[in-house]
Parts: structure tokens; sequence; C-alpha cells
């Protein structure tokens, strides 16, 4: 038996929130993964997933990004690298490395 | 990405779009093999910024975000792109320079076979920047300037921006850094394009892309602010017309247009119209092999946290996360119904898309302004600036067998 006890936990919001859609195409289908969508609320992400996938599903489900735990069997597939080192710049640094144009 | 000085200018009698169709087995199979090409993917390195454009598709952020890939992760990610073949990363952001491992990142992209160019504001890319770019094997950096300078700054937030932009594209230039334009097409900027193309080509670009805006990320709020049909068509007939003047005196610039394939068909019309049915036809034949709209197919995106887009514009949806699943396995799950119909749109197409004579070098151009505009993923794009006589009838030309393969590139 497999442990499942490698939990995939970065976040998945680019702008707001994100929700998991599952859809199935016909009544004897399995429910199946089929992305997420953003959306500010749940009746945004029906409507944004059924935009995306009515024309060919009779059941779809969408569940916050945030409240669905993600685990895998092994180590996740990017290694263990934890999200958002300091390789990126600071606010002050990214305003005093901007180049207006000064020494043209 | 088609290439109007290359169509317009380059393609001769002898040309490639000629020989390359050159109809006996070999060449079909070798058209069957380029469908089976990967997608060139832009990866937003981060969110972060340090402007604040009003059309940005990220909508970037001066603070850095939740959830950024690492660099060990991003590492990850490169093996990953190079095990599937893709074969270009364009790190792109956010701004991806504000990461101080970019440089890393480009190298290990070398290192594994995946060719890295970079799109950037420009404004981050001091001399010692330029040069550990270049250093680091970057290939090419695409620069966004969006009009003459008080346009430009106005758009994007910071005073200075263009004087910045122009400053980055020296440098880059000083270290022996192909670089080229990014200019994304607006009603507020479409006067300054030639402006634009006068003042960098004295500076030694010459290369120039100019993006359609994809109606994705902060962009949906200036939907409104977008060029007009008809005022898309006036600009990409300059585009056409400052492209061939540029040639005609010697100076042999490259342009290119991005974003909405339903240029491909004006091109078909302008050649007619301008040059000759000979060219037209030329034009079309290689338009017809580099295959129409390139969304979830030769384009894909994998946004700052690893979700896996259809294209760099289209963030409010993803496919899946590169830290549940590789890219490969998520591009190649064929059980997304989103995924298949896109891959065979031209079944779904509806309006004047299903029956256009253009269909085969469209595509029915943006499927996502038609979901934005029309809430119907398969509806004409409401940015086909093509006249209804124009889209009417058979095909321009007898093709013989159909074909929807080419290249690609998102730089
Ligand atoms: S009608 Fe549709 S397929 Fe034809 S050129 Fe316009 S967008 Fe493209």
């Amino acid at each position: 038996m497999e442990e499942f006890d490698h939990e995939v936990d970065a976040p998945r919001g680019a702008t707001s929130r994100e929700w998991e859609v599952f859809v199935r195409e016909d009544t004897a289908d399995p429910l199946t993964h089929v992305g997420s969508v953003s959306a500010p609320s749940a009746d945004i992400a029906r409507e944004q997933a059924a935009a995306l996938f009515a024309r060919t599903a009779v059941t779809m489900w969408v569940c916050p990004a945030d409240e669905t735990h993600r685990y895998q069997s092994d180590a996740a597939t990017l290694g263990s690298g934890k999200a958002g080192d300091d390789a990126t710049m600071s606010v002050d640094e990214m305003e005093s490395e901007t180049l207006r144009g000064e020494n043209r | 990405m088609i290439s109007v000085s290359k169509l317009l200018c380059d393609l001769d009698a002898e040309g490639d779009g000629l020989r390359y169709d050159a109809a006996n087995e070999s060449t079909k199979r070798q058209i069957r093999d380029e469908k089976q090409r990967r997608p060139v993917v832009v990866w937003n390195v981060t969110k972060q910024c340090n402007l604040y454009c009003d059309h940005c598709y990220a909508a970037a952020d001066t603070e850095i975000a939740d959830g950024e890939l690492s660099t060990a992760e991003g590492k990850s990610l490169l093996d990953d792109l190079a095990d599937y073949g893709a074969p270009v990363v364009l790190f792109s952001g956010g701004e991806p320079l504000v990461r101080q491992d970019l440089e890393e990142l480009v190298t290990y992209a070398n290192e594994v076979g995946v060719r890295p160019v970079l799109s950037t504001n420009g404004t981050l890319i001091t001399e010692e920047r330029a040069q550990s770019l270049k250093d680091a094997g970057l290939k090419y950096a695409g620069v966004s300037v969006d009009g003459l300078p008080e346009r430009n700054d106005d758009f994007r937030g910071v005073d200075g921006a263009f004087e910045g932009a122009v400053q980055g594209i020296e440098n880059c230039l000083d270290a022996g850094l192909k670089t080229g334009l990014r200019y994304t097409i607006t009603e507020r900027n479409a006067a300054d394009l030639e402006g634009v193309v006068d003042l960098l080509t004295d500076v030694g670009v010459d290369r120039f892309c100019f993006y359609h805006l994809d109606y994705g990320g902060r962009g949906t709020e200036i939907v409104d602010a977008d060029l007009t049909p008809e005022d898309r068509r006036q600009a990409v007939k300059r585009v056409c017309d400052m492209t061939r003047e540029y040639h005609d005196r010697g100076e042999e610039i490259e342009t290119l247009l991005v974003g909405n394939y339903a240029d491909a068909a004006y091109l078909v019309e302008y050649a007619r119209e301008h040059m000759s049915d000979a060219q037209a036809q030329r034009v079309y034949e290689y338009l017809r092999v580099n295959g129409g709209d390139p969304t979830g197919e030769r384009v894909a995106d994998v946004d700052y946290q690893g979700n896996v887009h259809l294209t760099q514009f289209w963030q409010g949806y993803s496919l899946g996360n590169v830290r549940d699943r590789s890219f490969g396995d998520i591009w190649e799950d064929e059980s997304n119904p989103l995924l298949t119909a896109l891959r065979n749109r031209e079944e779904h197409l509806t309006g004047k898309c299903a029956d256009c004579r253009y269909a085969e070098v469209c595509r029915g151009a943006s499927r996502l302004r038609a979901l934005t505009v029309e809430d119907d993923l398969f509806a004409p794009d409401p940015q086909c600036y093509l006249e209804e006589e124009e889209v009417h009838g058979p095909p321009p030309f007898d093709t013989g067998e159909n074909s929807m393969a080419g290249e690609s590139s998102a730089d």
C-alpha cells in the first residue's frame, strides 16, 4: 500500500481563488480532473468552467483548490525545492536597479 | 507568429514556401512529422515586476507572490521540458530579470538543450546583466516598448521607462546579444508604430514583433481600449507597407505579427492587392504549412507557480500543475475534452469561421478573445477584421492535401 504521504501544498491561484474542475462526459464515465479555473467565487467558477466544458459534460464539480489537499505516492515531480526562495529582488532592489535612461 | 518581412519581401519564386510544398511523398511525410513538434514553452518565472503595465496578461505585482518555483524546481522543470523535447523556453514574467537566478536558469536550459530566449521590459538590463545573460548563453532578448516615450511611460506606469528600455536594448546589443522589439498594438499607441521603429532602427534593432492584444490578465480590463477591427486592419496594413519600404531602401528589418491569425488571411489579400496573384499564392502556401493559431499545440505556458496554460495569455484556466505531474504528461493528456476540442477546432468553429475560405491558415484566430467577448469558445474571434466578401467562397488557391503543421516561435 502506498502511504500517500507527500503533500503538494504549493498554492495554485494566480490572480484570485483557484477552483479544481472535474467533469463526467457520460453518466457511466468516471469523474475526471480537467484542470482548474481562476474565479473569486464558486458561482463564477461554475460559469468559467461551464464555458469550457458544458459542451460535452453531464456532470461538473468545482472544488476550491486551497481546500483540495493533493498527495502523491512519491515525491512531487519537481523534487522538494521549497517554493519562493530568496532568488527574487526586493521591492527596494527593483526600484534602485530600474534604468530610466539616466546615463544615456 | 507570422513573419511579414519573410512573406512579403523574401519569398520569391524560388522561396521556401513553394519548395516546401513540392507535393511528393517525402515532403508530405515531412509535413506530417512537423505536426508532432513540441510546443515552445513560455515560462513566467515570477509574477513580480518593477513596472505596472495596463495590459499585463500576468497581472504582475511589485511584491513577490506566493509559490514561485524555486531555483531547484525551475531546473527540474527545465529537465522536464528537455525530456519532452520542447525546443525553446521563453523566460517571461512579471519581469524575469527580478529573479537573480535567471542567469543560472538560462545556463541550465542551454545545458539540457532547450534554447533559452527572454521577454523583458528591458529596464533592469544593466551592462553587467546584459553581459552575464550573454555569457549564460541567452539566444535572444525581446524588449517591450509600447509607444513613443510619453505614451510608453504612461502605459507602463513609470516615468523614464522608455529611456530605460532603450538603454537596456543598447546594453544587450553592446554585449552582442540578439535583441528585438515587442510592441503590443492598442488604440492608444497605434499611431506611434512607425515612429518607434524608426527610432529603434537608429539604435541598431532590426527585429520588430507586433502583438495584438489578447484578452487575458489585466488585458480584460482594457478590451475597450483595443483597436476596432477596422483600425486593426489599417495598423496591419501599415506594418506591411513599412516593411516593404524599409526593404526597398535596402534596410532588411524583420517584422512579425503575433496573436491574431486573421493576419494570415489579410496578408494573402494584401499580397493579391498590392503585389501579384503569384505572390499571394506563395504567401498562402507558406501560411498553410505554418498552420494557423497555435494555442494548445505549438505554444504552451507554465506560470510562476507551475500551472500549465494553453497560451501565456490564457491564465484563467490551467490544465494542471508541474508540481503534480510532468509537463509532458499534462500536455499529452487528451482525456481532457477541452484540449482535444482545441486541437480539432476546425470541427467546432461556428459562424463565419465555420466556412471561412481562410480557415486553414487562420483556424478561427484567438479562442481566448472569443471566450472573453462572446462567452463562446468556438465563436469567431471578435477581432477578425476580414471583410465579409473576403471570407466567403472556396479556398483562394488549390492546395492539394490538407495540412496543419509548421513552425512556431514565441519570442
Ligand atoms: S472568419 Fe474566422 S477563420 Fe476566417 S479569417 Fe476571420 S477569424 Fe479567421
